[in-house]
């Protein structure tokens, strides 16, 4: 289970181009479920989700995870704990280029301490599952934005994270892939992951166990 | 063990990756390299054959001094000489320079009656025999002038004396190509031979060769001092000691390539700070690539590892290149424009080939030097893009 407690984050502290853009947040996401993030574009979302995947230090409040406070970790402690727990996606899906689908899919494995080898082919039944089996020795940059974002999933997917983080994942993706991406995510549910989207797509919101409705860095409704 | 492979893995992925970068860095660190790597080949291999013709060099060697100039020196010397302390063997030697056709070549007659010399173990033969005892004008001849002249074994060479007369000498013998740079233009003949071709009277050498006991390695410092400060006292002479002579051989050969050095060093600073403003411009480019990995999670010392290893596969690329491109521009191609800069007389002699010594201690420098200031260079933008916020894959490649 995650909480967040009193979150704020404020850029700029105490310069003259100072914002505050998320503020007083608590929320909190379940495993098994699904916790969305609505609200306009600017209403610190991203913010938020950075903050909870431990990409972002808070300026105020914390973050538990399973009853710890993960805040209080070191930068080191932090990127150990995003390597063994979180799976992100990103809205603008962040593939290396001249690399394949699948070796992209393969990327978070080399920060581990284990061979890839083996992971192949996981990676490969992820990438079948997202519908994307003939497409796994193609350069990225041969992929549509659909798969891009699609290979991204696998990608957050190969180690096994508890916690799956998808800031505005169906932005950038055509409508077949978009149901792919949503069916898959009700997978991920099933399997008991900790699911937490932002989104402004209502296909998305649809999804939710939990929905939060974000406006002006504050949590306007949950 | 896994982990230090695969973030290899990802090092060299991104060698691939960032093409321009690479390039630039083994191209320029390439350059650098060879040249350095040539001119440190062909000082070790000059100042190798120094020592080598050396090795069987007198421990003194006594010359003629007049108004400051090198003059004759008189054989009346060479008894006092024998009575100096340590001193075990006293040998004459003339020697000058002779001209066949347009080429300036060494003569050297020495005395082959000293039995306790032995001239044809100092001077190893590729073929025929070493000369004879008594005078016959007969020569052995260094390698360079058997290519030049086309002289083998049973030709006969006509050399011009100093006043325009041809004398003819047979060739019993030409020096191993061993030791080339310092037989290689040497016509080595009896003494008397040599006397008569210079027209040296009877009672004057160009210089005699010293010889102190060898019995204890120890001492044998000490007695060539005592025995050089003896000789020393002789009106007129100068003792020119074996260490001076090597000392003199590795200081102009150490003074060549050290020029070449100081080009080199200028050429490594320009070096080093393009490999820095390459890694700037590829760290711009690869800092939200550091924040997608810092995301996915990876953290900063993997970075740094993972820069750190780029730097240290490019300069021992780099240096690999260089060390093969100097062994083949010194060994095959015979150094072009830097052997005469090296050799420094070869436009007077007849051409041979640079003496090129490949040691493990100047290839493990060469790359030292290639790999070290590449670290140094690219360690500071590599930390600086390392710390890459990871927030920076969450905004997009324009945050």
């Amino acid at each position: 289970m995650i909480e967040a407690v009193d979150l704020a984050k404020i850029y700029n502290q105490g310069k003259r181009n100072q914002v505050e853009a998320v503020t007083d947040i608590n929320i909190a996401a379940n495993s098994g479920e699904i916790t969305v993030f609505v609200g306009p574009s600017g209403c610190g979302k991203t913010t938020l989700m950075s903050m909870i995947g431990q990409l972002l230090t808070p300026t105020q409040g914390k973050v538990i995870v399973d009853k710890e406070n993960i805040t209080a970790y070191s930068d080191g402690w932090k990127a150990i704990f995003r390597r063994k727990n979180v799976g992100f996606v990103f809205q603008h899906i962040n593939l290396l280029s001249n690399l394949t689908a699948l070796e992209n899919v393969m990327i978070p494995l080399l920060c581990h301490d284990v061979n890839p080898s083996p992971f192949r082919a996981s990676a490969l039944v992820l990438l079948k599952k997202l519908g994307l089996e003939e497409r796994a020795f193609f350069s990225v940059e041969q992929l549509s934005g659909g798969q891009q974002q699609r290979v991204a999933i696998a990608r957050a997917l190969i180690t096994e994270p508890k916690i799956i983080i998808a800031d505005e994942p169906l932005t950038f993706v055509d409508e077949a892939s978009a149901r792919t991406i949503t069916d898959f995510f009700e997978d991920l549910k099933k399997e008991g992951k900790t699911i937490l989207i932002s989104t402004h797509v209502s296909n998305l919101a649809k999804l939710a166990d939990r929905t939060y409705t974000m406006k002006d860095g504050r949590i306007a409704q949950s | 063990m896994n982990r230090f492979r695969n973030l290899l893995t990802y090092a060299l992925n991104c060698i691939q990756r960032y093409k321009v970068r690479t390039v630039v860095i083994l191209l320029c660190l390439g350059i650098s390299a060879s040249l350095f790597s040539s001119v440190a080949f062909m000082s070790d291999g000059l100042v190798k054959e120094g020592a080598l013709s050396l090795r069987y060099a007198p421990d003194l060697t006594v010359q003629g001094i007049s108004s400051g100039r090198q003059t004759n020196v008189p054989t009346k010397y060479v008894g006092y000489i024998q009575e100096a302390p340590g001193v075990t063997l006293v040998s004459e030697r003339i020697w000058g320079y002779g001209n066949i056709g347009n080429t300036l070549l060494v003569i050297v007659g020495v005395d082959l009656q000293d039995q306790g010399i032995n001239y044809s173990q100092a001077y190893p033969l590729e073929s025929g025999s070493f000369l004879s005892l008594v005078s016959n004008r007969t020569v052995v001849i260094g390698k360079a002038v058997s290519d030049l002249l086309g002289a083998r074994v049973g030709s006969v060479l006509t050399i011009l004396t100093e006043s325009n007369t041809p004398q003819t000498y047979e060739v019993v013998g030409v020096f191993d190509s061993q030791s080339s740079i310092y037989n290689a233009d040497l016509i080595l003949m009896n003494i008397n031979d040599a006397r008569e071709f210079f027209g040296y009277p009877e009672d004057e050498v160009t210089d005699i060769l010293v010889y102190v006991s060898n019995i204890d390695a120890l001492t044998k410092p000490s007695l060539v001092n005592i025995a050089a400060k003896e000789i020393g006292d002789l009106p007129n002479c100068r003792v020119i000691t074996k260490d001076i002579l090597l000392k003199a051989q590795e200081t102009t050969y150490g003074n060549r390539s050290g020029f070449f050095s100081i080009v080199w060093y200028v050429i490594l600073v320009a070096v080093a700070i393009i490999a820095f403003n390459q890694t700037v411009v590829v760290g711009r480019e690869s800092k939200f690539e550091v924040g997608l990995l810092k995301a996915l999670g990876f953290s900063t010392s993997d970075i740094i590892q993972i820069r750190l290893m780029e730097s240290l596969i490019l300069g021992a690329l780099a240096g690999a290149i260089g060390l093969t491109v100097g062994i083949i521009y010194d060994s095959i191609l015979g150094a072009p424009v830097l052997r005469d800069f090296m050799l420094g007389w070869a436009t007077l002699y007849p051409a041979f080939p640079v003496p090129v010594f490949i040691s493990l201690q100047t290839i493990i420098f060469t790359l030292a030097v290639t790999i070290v200031p590449l670290l140094f260079a690219t360690v500071v933008p590599s930390w600086l893009n390392a710390t890459s916020d990871p927030d920076l894959a969450m905004r997009g490649s324009n945050a």
